[in-house]
C-alpha cells in the first residue's frame, strides 16, 4: 500500500471526515493551488447526488465530499472534462478509490488526460445501493453514517463493496485516511509528486507516521479478502456453463443499462447497439426450424459474454452495473469474478498507475504456454523462427 | 460418435485463417490433395489479431461445434507482431469461456505457415477428431441463445 517511510499530515477534523476534506479543498482554492474542484452535491430534490465542477468557494459549503451513494461513476465525470486533452485548469477531484481506478483505466484508453488533475481518494466505507438511497434518502444517510464510523459496508451497501480489497489509497495523488485513527483525526497522505507539491504548497507538515492507519487498513483488508473468497466461490458455483448463464441473466430485459453505467464502456457505438449485431430475420427462422423454437430477441447472453471479453481486463468492480439493472441481476458479482480471473491471467490489476499499458496492448515473445495448440515434435515440424 | 438415430456426428467447425500464412497453407493443402474434412468452413481474415472476440463468440453461440483461429508462427507475422497480440486476445477469450464453463476446449489457436500444407491438414484433422469426441455443441439445440 505505502512504503514505511511515507508520512502524512494531520488535518483538523471537527465534523467527520467529509468536513476535513472540505476544509482542505477550501484552503487549496484560497491559496490558488487549485483552480476548481469536482465534488458530489445533493440534487435539488435531495434524493441523489450529482458531480459538480466548482470554482466558486462558497459552493463548497453545500458539497458532500464523501457521498452516501454514487449515481454516476466519477471516472465518467473526469472523462467528460478531459477526453480531448488535459486542459488548462488545475482541478482537484475527490472520488472513491474505484472511481479513480476507473479513471486510470480510461487514461490508458486515451479517454481521460489526468495531467492537470489532482486525484484524491479517501478510505471508502462502501456506497449505499442507488435504489435504496432513492427510496429512502434519510434512512440511507443514517446507514451511511454508521458505515463511515465503522469504515466498512453494511447490508445497505452494494454487494461488491463487501468484497472490495482496494477501498483505500491506490495510486491516487493524495489520500484522506481516517481508518484506525481516533475520531477527530484525519490524515492527508501524498501519493505522487503532484500530491507532495500540493501539500507543501499548503504548508502542511508531514510529521505523522502512518502505522496506526496502515494497521486499520490491513485489518479491514484481511476481512474483505475472506469475504471476497467466499463470494467468489458462490458466484463460481452459479456459472456452470450456458444453462448457468441463462439462469443468472434470466430476467435480463436487454436494456443495456449496465453498459451505459459502466465507466469503462466508453465506445460511442457499441457493437451490441449496432446494426451488425441484429440478426437476419431469415436466419432466425432457420434457427427456429432447426432447434424447434427460439426465444426472441436473441443474443442477451452473447451481450453479457461479449462485454466480459471486451472490458473485464479494465473492470474495477465499482458495481455501477448492478446499481443500474432494473431487474436486480447481480451483474457486478459476475463481472467482478470474471475480471478477477482474466486480470490474473495477465498478472494485471486494473486501476494501477504504474505506466504498465493495458494487457492487450503489450506482449512478451515467450508467454502464455498452453494457449496455442502445442506442436508435436516441434523441431521436426516447424522451422526455427527466432 | 453417433446420435440416437445412428447418424454419424459431423462437427461443423469454423476456421478463422490469416491471409498470409494459414490461408495459403489451406490452399497448398488443397492443391497437394491432402484429405480435408468437408465440414470445416474457412473464413479468411487479414491477420489473426484482427478477429474481434464478438466474432468468435457469435460463432460459438450460433452453434459451431469448434472454432479454430490460425495464423503465422510467432516471429513470422506479415505485419511484424500481430500474432503475439492475437495470442493475448485469444488467451483472454479462452479465460472468459473457462470461467463461465462454456467449454473452452472448443476453441483452438494454432500456428501454420504458408509452406506447411501438410501440417494444415494435420491440425484441421486432429481438431476435427477432438471435436468429434467432445460431441455437438449443446447450444446448437437450445431454444434460447
Amino acid at each position: 500500500m505505502t512504503d514505511s517511510e511515507l508520512k502524512g499530515a494531520v488535518l483538523p477534523a471537527l465534523k467527520k471526515p467529509g468536513g476535513a476534506v472540505r476544509d482542505f479543498l477550501r484552503l487549496a482554492m484560497e491559496k490558488e493551488l487549485a483552480d476548481a474542484v469536482i465534488l458530489p452535491m445533493k440534487v435539488p430534490s435531495g434524493d441523489s447526488f450529482a458531480w459538480i465542477l466548482m470554482n466558486d468557494i462558497s459552493l463548497l459549503d453545500d458539497a458532500v465530499p464523501i457521498a452516501a451513494t454514487m449515481p454516476v461513476q466519477g471516472a465518467k465525470a473526469l472523462r467528460s472534462l478531459t477526453r480531448k486533452g488535459p486542459g488548462n485548469l488545475k482541478i482537484i477531484a475527490v472520488m472513491r478509490p474505484c472511481e479513480i481506478r476507473a479513471a486510470m483505466e480510461l487514461s490508458k484508453l486515451g479517454q481521460v488526460h489526468p495531467e492537470n488533475l489532482i486525484l484524491a481518494t479517501y478510505d471508502c466505507p462502501g456506497a449505499v445501493q442507488l435504489q435504496k438511497y432513492v427510496d429512502d434518502p434519510a434512512g440511507s444517510e443514517e446507514y451511511f453514517a454508521g458505515m463511515l464510523q465503522k469504515g466498512k459496508p453494511d447490508d445497505s451497501a452494494k454487494p461488491v463493496c463487501h468484497t472490495c480489497e482496494n477501498f483505500s489509497m491506490f495510486d491516487s495523488d493524495i489520500h484522506f485516511g481516517y481508518l484506525g485513527l481516533s475520531e477527530k483525526e484525519v490524515l492527508v497522505i501524498p501519493g505522487s509528486e503532484k500530491g507532495s507539491a500540493l501539500l507543501e504548497g499548503l504548508g502542511l507538515d508531514l510529521t505523522k507516521d502512518l502505522q496506526a492507519w496502515e494497521k486499520g487498513i490491513d485489518q479491514l483488508k484481511a476481512d474483505k479478502l475472506n469475504s471476497r473468497k467466499s463470494t467468489f466461490e458462490e458466484t463460481k458455483a452459479q456459472l456452470n456453463g450456458f444453462n448457468g448463464l441463462l439462469s443468472v441473466f434470466a430476467n435480463c430485459i436487454g436494456c443495456h443499462n449496465c453498459q451505459s453505467a459502466c465507466p469503462i464502456c466508453y465506445c460511442r457505438l457499441c457493437y451490441f447497439d449496432s446494426e451488425t449485431a441484429e440478426q437476419d430475420p431469415d436466419a432466425l427462422i432457420t434457427a427456429a426450424e432447426k432447434r424447434g423454437g427460439i426465444s426472441l430477441p436473441v443474443d442477451r447472453i452473447m451481450f453479457h459474454t461479449g462485454r466480459m471479453a471486451h472490458m473485464s481486463l479494465s473492470c474495477v468492480s465499482c458495481g455501477q452495473c448492478s446499481d443500474a439493472c432494473p431487474v436486480s441481476i447481480p451483474v457486478a458479482d459476475v463481472f467482478s469474478y470474471v475480471a478477477d480471473q482474466t486480470q490474473r491471467t495477465f498478472e494485471y490489476t486494473a486501476g494501477r498507475n504504474d505506466g504498465d499499458p493495458l494487457p492487450l496492448r503489450q506482449f512478451r515473445k515467450a508467454e502464455l504456454p498452453g494457449v496455442h495448440e502445442l506442436v508435436k515434435d516441434a523441431d521436426a515440424e516447424v522451422p526455427s523462427h527466432e | 460418435m453417433e446420435d440416437k438415430a445412428g447418424v454419424e456426428f459431423v462437427p461443423s467447425i469454423v476456421g478463422f485463417l490469416c491471409n498470409w500464412c494459414t490461408y495459403a497453407a489451406a490452399d497448398l493443402a488443397g492443391s497437394s490433395k491432402f484429405a480435408l474434412p468437408p465440414s470445416f468452413t474457412v473464413i479468411r481474415v487479414m491477420c489473426s489479431s484482427r478477429i474481434d472476440h464478438n466474432l468468435l463468440l457469435s460463432t460459438y453461440f450460433k452453434g459451431a461445434d469448434g472454432i479454430l483461429v490460425a495464423g503465422c508462427h510467432p516471429g513470422d507475422c506479415h505485419y511484424g507482431e500481430g500474432n503475439y497480440y492475437a495470442r493475448r486476445r485469444f488467451a483472454l477469450l479462452k479465460k472468459v469461456m473457462e470461467t463461465l464453463n462454456l467449454d473452452p476446449e472448443r476453441l483452438q489457436l494454432s500456428w501454420v505457415s504458408a509452406s506447411e500444407g501438410k501440417r494444415y491438414a494435420e491440425v484441421v484433422g486432429e481438431f476435427t477428431e477432438k471435436i468429434k469426441e467432445l460431441g455437438p455443441n449443446p447450444i446448437k439445440n437450445s431454444t434460447r441463445f
